[in-house]
């Protein structure tokens, strides 16, 4: 059955229907959370709100965008709100943008991103990397960059203005660049 | 003519302004005068290719980096949300 026809039935309280819809998208949601979380009991938690968000307002929703698009929108909030209850990090985490890109020596890094899914001590310098970024910047990464969405979609997810998310990834992508130079040894002094 | 070249001359992107380009605008379809220039030193440029690749490769562990929801994860949730049959 199609997600339209799902979505409709699940409106008018087919419970089944909404455990299909449940099924078609937990993994992406999982998976999405994990990687803002950073952390399987917490990723799992916040799929759970995401969920209950989406079972308690469905008939809400208008079928304006994808109801993927939805789901990311409401974890992507589940996300920031669990974040900001235990964060220590601050939005400003950047004191000086020109720090953030030295020009000179740039090693060529001989390392593939192939084997990251297998790479247990790779993994730990991924997760160590982006626990830095405060979780403001770390989402903005993960919708446009790791997701794949627009910038313009991603501004509309996060409700910021469009040079605001490109502030926003400029930082992050020069920091977890600059995080995983320094772990892989190819900083230089 | 030698007047344009001049401006021309005089607006060459510097490793830097490459650099932080890379940053601001990958994924995006660009193609002002700014973004020809800046393709051009990046053809050229082993120091920025390096930086460009970097940024590249960061951003595809990110993205091969994925687990899996486990079926004891999947039923607490259907429990979770009262749709258990």
């Amino acid at each position: 059955m199609d997600e339209q026809k799902l979505i409709e039935l699940a409106q008018k309280g087919d419970r089944k229907a909404l455990a299909e819809l449940v099924k078609a998208h937990e993994q992406t949601i999982y998976n999405f959370s994990f990687k803002i979380c950073r952390n399987k009991d917490k990723a799992e938690n916040t799929m759970q709100e995401t969920f209950l968000s989406m079972v308690k307002n469905i008939k809400q929703f208008g079928g304006q965008s994808k109801l993927s698009t939805w789901l990311y929108r409401v974890v992507t909030n589940h996300c920031l709100m669990l974040a900001r209850t235990e964060s220590k990090h601050t939005a400003d985490s950047f004191d000086d943008d020109d720090l953030l890109i030295d020009e000179k020596n740039i090693a060529d890094w001989k390392i593939t991103p192939d084997k990251a899914a297998e790479n247990n001590e790779l993994k730990k310098i991924l997760d160590e990397a982006i626990q830095k970024l405060a979780p403001e910047y770390r989402i903005v990464f993960m919708l446009r960059d790791v997701e794949g969405f627009s910038t313009e979609e991603t501004a509309s997810m996060v409700e910021l203005s469009v040079p605001a998310v490109k502030s926003r990834l400029h930082r992050a992508r020069a920091f977890l660049r600059n995080e995983l130079n320094t772990r892989f040894n190819y900083a230089r002094t | 003519m030698h007047e344009h070249k001049i401006t021309l001359k005089t607006g060459l992107p510097s490793c830097k302004d490459v650099m932080e380009h890379i940053c601001d605008n990958l994924g995006e379809e660009l193609n002002s005068p700014k973004c020809i220039e800046i393709k051009s030193h990046l053809e050229k440029c082993d120091n920025c290719q390096h930086y460009f690749n970097s940024v590249e490769t960061t951003i595809q562990f990110y993205k091969k980096y994925n687990v899996e929801l486990s079926n004891d994860a999947h039923n607490r949730l259907i429990e979770f949300l009262g749709l258990k049959e």
